[in-house]
């Protein structure tokens, strides 16, 4: 049994955050009928290609987006396209748009729009939110990171600001869509309500856990702003360090994890008594001298065995590891890190796995992301619609 | 009052730590679920109501605000309820103390257990086994309990015994690999910690999850989220790339992924400001060149597509620079967005607190003054439910706060027998000067 079997969500979202709040819940057991506009989802332009070979039904962004749903192709753009999506929430426990605001309410996908039809948790995950001066500015993965209170704290004080890799941002807030998603879903099936769930971007940002809302508080404390710092280690040791084949990050700035690191690193020096006292971290020197001994140690060492003897001295250390690192690494493998899909027109191929292990109801793939309109006359048809009225919408271009 | 709280009447036994854990179970309180911090006044969990036990006002400003930054650089003699950088994540929570090391207040713990429908945990692996606190005893103390665990590296496997906080999680799960300058290696990448947000978050998806299963069948289950691992999901294409194609991908800068061109931080008027800007289709850039007054540079018609653009990426950037440098950052911001062209400031924490837009829509709510900090605006949560009391219902719960509740009220103990608990230390008001010192 899945953990939210008997849940469907009507998905009408694309790009990345929308889609990866609805995988959350796809692969855990919910249905999903995600709402394709003709030609699909812009993610379906998106790289990785498998075999590096363009193709909407080959991209790597897609296909990990969308694992476990369901795609009806429909033109919005038309009332009669509109018509068929009214018909589509009948089938649905929950709603999630990911639309500009001005759009949503165009098209009727806003709570008080929906309601009507079914009153159902209609989440919305909105660049800015549904009101305010901004509520109609458009977001990218960069100025989103850089709205969001850590992009400014993050790359050197010489140089420019610095985003995160890949689309994490977006990602991020795909993951809080899920927490608010499935929070609506408890309220809905607990007490039998509706309800409006606006989820602004922006806000997810700035409310972060991490360096994000705890900088912010601080600015309120202190009036101290958390600025990129000049250089970028801090203390003895700390860090990135090159070495025999990669990188790895170390912490190691003072107490007990600068004495963990001294047992990793085993050399007589560190136990002399200059090492011992707290106050060597205000030495002007110390760093260079400790830098002495680190460095040949950490280039005469591959990631695995520094991460090995780190773990055995418990010190804070890690390697960098990149994408073909996880991919190949027996460990993360062995755990189920990657699994494979398969898929109807391009066989099996890996796929990330799953991000946590329920021991009752397994995280898993019921089937691969769909091809572009692959459910749309079943779900049509779901939906109380004839064979020849969804011809003549197929016909119309209404449907694909 | 109906709150419609979706996790009303959901009891939690919250053993996390640091911004993983802690933040995974924040979630939930916020979702309604009662979440009762166990807090041991003899032991300092690192990081996890703050950086030291000792913090004073010389140590605040040897480290960054985000860590350092108490109220007024002077935390004060409870520096554990006043910190940046974890109070937040107490929001909605309450704060109980037992010292689980003696008998009598293990039997507290399982007591709490008994009555809790989840129990959450990332501490150092072996933690709670050593307390006889394993997942058999206790599933044994309440059968239908789900156990909610976030490890580092994973409870399985050769890395079981691997430590780390974000920035470790980052490095393993591929993020860091992926941030930094372009021209330079990823020695000068400053640390991160998104791998305790995004371990947090799914910690609260699964666990959510778990409970809608659990109220349906009436089954519990364990969770097992390993940081790393879901860090790793950060990053898909990335990941993919290398599975299906053998590609290693590196750093873009602030370049972008998905092939716009020109997306970059550029400078701004005026000291340290900056201004992103993503030309997120061949229109976006239309309108850029527009606004920049068509300059010749940049009205050649290789250009006009995002292929021809990334082909003399370097030169648009020097010349966007030169331009952008000459712009009052907010004004260029609000007439690029009007013009269609993504842009947006980057916002230090300080012009967060003042931007018109937070302001404007309500996200600042002011909590009342406490003995350890003033009177000060927190954000609520991210989701607005227009039916469910999903906001900052109570403030962050001071250390033991709580106790008079949960001795009293939760478990119904006799005076003498909260007298007895006193004495043995499991009711505190503080940590111990054996735990501070430690």
């Amino acid at each position: 049994m899945d953990a939210l079997e008997g849940l469907t969500i009507l998905d009408i979202s694309s790009h990345i955050a929308g889609p990866y709040t609805t995988k959350l819940v796809a692969d855990l057991g919910a249905r999903v009928i995600k709402v394709e506009r003709p030609g699909g989802d812009p993610a379906r332009q998106l790289g990785p290609w498998l075999g590096d070979e363009p193709g909407i039904e080959r991209s790597g962004t897609y296909q990990f987006l969308n694992t476990n749903k369901e795609s009806v192709v429909l033109d919005l753009g038309t009332e009669a396209g509109r018509a068929v999506l009214q018909d589509l929430v009948p089938l649905a426990d929950l709603v999630l748009v990911a639309l500009p605001p001005a759009k949503a309410e165009r098209l009727g996908l806003t709570y008080d729009a929906i309601r009507p039809v079914k009153d159902v948790p209609v989440v919305s995950l909105t660049n800015f939110g549904n009101a305010g001066p901004y509520r109609d500015y458009a977001l990218s993965e960069t100025v989103l990171f850089a709205m969001g209170g850590e992009m400014w704290s993050h790359g050197l004080l010489d140089r420019e600001p610095l985003k995160l890799g890949g689309m994490a941002a977006l990602m991020q807030c795909g993951a809080m869509g899920a927490i608010a998603a499935l929070g609506g879903a408890h309220a809905y099936e607990v007490h039998g309500i509706g309800q409006a769930i606006d989820v602004p971007l922006f806000e997810v940002q700035i409310n972060s856990v991490d360096r994000r809302s705890s900088s912010i508080l601080a600015y309120r404390f202190t009036g101290r702003v958390n600025s990129r710092p000049p250089g970028p280690s801090a203390g003895i040791a700390g860090g990135i360090y090159p070495c025999a084949d990669g990188y790895v990050e170390v912490t190691a700035s003072f107490g007990n994890y600068w004495n963990r690191f001294v047992e990793m690193i085993d050399d007589d020096t560190f136990r002399a008594p200059r090492w011992l006292d707290p106050m060597v971290v205000l030495d002007p020197t110390a760093k260079e001298d400790a830098d002495a001994v680190v460095y040949p140690w950490m280039l005469t060492r591959t990631r695995r065995e520094i991460w090995e003897a780190a773990r055995n001295a418990h010190a804070i250390v890690a390697p960098l590891f990149t994408g073909k690192d996880l991919y190949e690494d027996p460990v993360f493998r062995e755990r189920g890190l990657w699994t494979e899909v398969e898929h109807a027109t391009l066989g099996r191929f890996p796929m990330l796995g799953r991000p946590y292990q329920l021991d009752r109801t397994p995280w898993r793939i019921r089937h691969a992301a769909p091809m572009l309109g692959e459910h749309t006359r079943a779900v049509l048809d779901e939906a109380g619609y004839d064979a020849a009225k969804i011809d003549s919408l197929y016909a119309q271009g209404v449907v694909a | 009052m109906n709150d419609y709280l979706p996790l009303a009447g959901i009891r939690i036994c919250d053993f996390s730590a640091v911004w993983a854990g802690q933040s995974a179970t924040m979630y939930l309180a916020d979702m309604g679920a009662e979440c009762i911090k166990v807090e041991n006044p003899g032991i300092w969990n690192p990081m996890t109501r703050a950086a030291s036990a000792r913090m004073d006002p010389m140590m605040c400003m040897a480290i960054p605000p985000w860590l350092g930054g108490h109220p007024n650089n002077n935390p004060g003699p409870r520096p554990w309820n006043n910190s940046p950088a974890f109070i937040h994540v107490l929001r909605n929570k309450k704060s109980v103390t037992v010292d689980s090391r003696t008998p009598e207040g293990l039997e507290l713990v399982k007591q709490l257990l008994r009555i809790s429908d989840i129990t959450a945990e990332n501490l150092a692996i072996g933690t709670l086994e050593k307390l006889g606190l394993d997942d058999a005893a206790i599933r044994a103390i309440r059968p239908d309990i789900i156990i909610l665990h976030l490890p580092a590296f994973g409870r399985t496997g050769d890395y079981i015994q691997g430590r780390g906080y974000g920035a470790h999680m980052d490095a393993v799960g591929g993020s860091t690999i992926l941030r930094g300058y372009r021209d330079d290696a990823p020695m000068t990448n400053v640390q991160v910690f998104a791998g305790d947000f995004y371990a947090g978050m799914h910690g609260a998806v699964a666990a959510l999850a778990a409970l809608r299963h659990r109220r349906r069948t009436g089954e519990g289950q364990t969770i097992e989220a390993a940081q790393a691992e879901v860090s790793s999901q950060m990053f898909p294409q990335a990941a993919l790339d290398a599975a299906w194609n053998g590609r290693e991908h590196v750093s873009l800068g602030n370049r972008s992924l998905e092939g716009f061109v020109p997306n970059g931080v550029f400078p701004a008027r005026g000291e340290d400001a900056w201004i992103a800007i993503s030309c997120r289709s061949d229109a976006e850039w239309a309108a850029l060149t527009r606004h920049m007054g068509n300059p010749a540079w940049a009205t050649s018609p290789e250009l006009a597509t995002a292929a021809g653009r990334a082909a003399v990426e370097d030169m648009l950037e020097e010349r966007i620079a030169e331009w952008t440098a000459t712009q009052d950052q907010q004004q260029l911001f609000r007439e690029l967005q009007a013009a269609g062209v993504t842009a947006g400031p980057v916002l230090s924490a300080g012009d967060v607190t003042e931007d018109e837009h937070l302001a404007a829509t309500g996200v600042w709510k002011t909590l009342p003054a406490t003995d350890d900090y003033p009177e000060t605006p927190f954000s609520v949560p991210p989701y607005h439910f227009s039916k469910s009391n999903v906001g900052i219902r109570t403030t962050p719960a001071l250390f033991a706060q709580h106790n008079d509740y949960f001795y009293r009220e939760l478990l119904g103990l006799s005076e003498e027998e909260i007298a007895r608990h006193r004495e043995l230390g499991n009711i505190a008001e503080a940590f111990t000067p054996e735990a501070i010192m430690a």
